[in-house]
């Protein structure tokens, strides 16, 4: 119960902000890992790749399983509503979705350094938030 | 003394419900996987000869044990994870790498909240060294990827029996001097106050040697990224030793930084298809699992055996590695 005590009284508002938004990604995280994983593994939904296939191939390299069984990759799961209602596209979501949570959280505390005038550290979050959108949006991986 | 006593009775209930959760969790992901493959199925060369749920269910188990001797060891879990899973388990060395770091991201964003609120997580202290640390750990993460697995698995072997050998030679200081903040620290601002529980004492803190310690995250990012570490075993040293920063704060803070680097460089595994859900989501679960049950046993066992244990496993998981990218 003393470590409940002394929360909040030594964070700032952005500290606060930042946890309040962890708190609630977190938990959304592992609710929604399990949900995609149990619709995976007891085929709630069809398989766009059977188990036993991406089983069959996990020694492989993820190059050459990419090119033999079309595995889901970057937002691919995305790409329309159909191919999202299957339990593998759903289970890989739940990874893309643990992938964001710090974005999420880093947006929050933008907003708090925005409203507080803090110049400089509103700089380095919208810097460090434009590097995750930079790595989000998959442009220094494809091929050139 | 009737307090003393409700107290213990509610650690131990609450431990008891911690125990009770992790054994339904583990008891549910063997009748999930259980009725999915029959036991007996002929099971493909490539998964050892053994049925594919049977790996699952020993990742799911391992990630679990190791959940406990990670926090009991005071070191992250990817660490530990990427040279033993990828030493003993059929999966391609990109696989492990991929859930290495998302169980190092799961494990630091579950654990931040309370960290934050108390002030142990530090944003101002961990932003500026973040922000550098994703950039060269993305990087990390393409020269990893476009590197021959071997050539990878060898690297991994030096840089583990390197982390063995720094683990036993850091020391650690709980609170240390800074006489002077440097220049930079007192432009961003970066200095703190939180309540230590132990000593029952405020500690007000401030950093020196900033430009070196961004430095050396860049560094600290480019090998997290490259091998799927959680870079914990780093982190903690610079912002400690070299910075200055208490022992407690700069724990929490690598946390925060971890988590962001992790997040960035999970980007590339993901874009690279190097993120399997049915190896990744059950290393996530278990690690989680194992580390409640840890942060409980923490104050019941000897830390120091366990961290000896721990780095002994390192040792021989990271000659392993070495032998296994020889060829040998």
């Amino acid at each position: 119960m003393t470590d409940k005590k002394n929360e909040g009284i030594y964070a700032d508002r952005v500290q606060l902000a930042y946890a309040r938004t962890l708190d609630f990604v977190s938990h959304a995280i592992i609710v929604v890992m399990a949900v995609g994983y149990l619709f995976y593994l007891m085929q709630l939904l069809p398989l766009t790749v059977p188990i036993e296939t991406v089983a069959g191939n996990w020694h492989l390299s993820s190059s050459v399983l990419q090119s033999k069984i079309h595995n889901y990759c970057g937002w691919s799961c995305f790409l329309s509503l159909p191919v999202l209602l299957h339990g593998d596209a759903l289970s890989y979501a739940s990874v893309v979705f643990l992938s964001m949570g710090t974005m999420i959280c880093l947006a929050t505390a933008a907003l708090v350094f925005f409203s507080e005038k803090n110049h400089l550290f509103l700089t380095i979050t919208i810097l460090q938030v434009f590097v995750l959108l930079v790595a989000a949006s998959g442009i220094m991986t494809r091929p050139h | 003394m009737k307090d003393i006593t409700t107290g213990q009775t509610m650690k131990i209930s609450l431990s008891r419900r911690v125990m009770a959760t992790s054994g339904i969790a583990i008891a549910a992901m063997i009748m999930l996987l259980m009725p999915a493959v029959p036991v007996l199925a002929a099971a493909p060369a490539e998964t050892g000869g053994i049925a594919w749920w049977v790996w699952v269910l020993a990742l799911f188990i391992f990630s679990f044990v190791l959940g406990i001797v990670a926090v009991l060891a005071g070191v992250g879990g990817g660490v530990l994870f990427v040279p033993i899973v990828s030493s003993f388990f059929p999966f391609h060395l990109d696989y492990v790498r991929g859930a290495g770091l998302l169980v190092a991201l799961a494990g630091a964003l579950s654990a931040g909240p309370p960290l934050m609120r108390k002030g142990l997580a530090d944003l101002r202290l961990g932003l500026p060294m973040a922000l550098v640390g994703s950039i060269s750990s993305i990087a990390g993460a393409l020269v990893g990827l476009a590197m021959p697995a071997q050539e990878v698995q060898l690297l991994l072997g030096i840089v583990i029996i390197s982390i063995a050998a720094i683990m036993i030679k850091a020391g650690r200081s709980g609170y240390p001097e800074v006489s002077q903040p440097d220049r930079m620290s007192q432009m961003l601002g970066i200095s703190g106050l939180y309540y230590d529980e132990f000593g029952k004492h405020e500690v007000a803190w401030k950093v020196h040697r900033t430009p070196v310690g961004i430095l050396l995250f860049f560094v600290i990012g480019f090998i997290g990224g490259m091998f799927g570490l959680g870079a914990g075993f780093a982190n903690v040293p610079v912002f400690n030793l070299l910075m200055g920063v208490p022992l407690k704060v700069a724990v929490a803070t690598s946390g925060l930084v971890l988590s962001i680097n992790g997040s960035a460089a999970a980007w590339v595994y993901l874009f690279k298809g190097a993120v399997l859900p049915l190896i990744a989501v059950p290393s996530i679960g278990g690690m989680m699992l194992g580390s409640k049950i840890g942060a409980k046993l923490l104050p019941k066992v000897n830390a120091r055996t366990i961290r000896m244990i721990v780095i002994t496993i390192l040792a021989l998981s990271g000659f392993r590695s070495l032998l296994k990218g020889l060829g040998i």
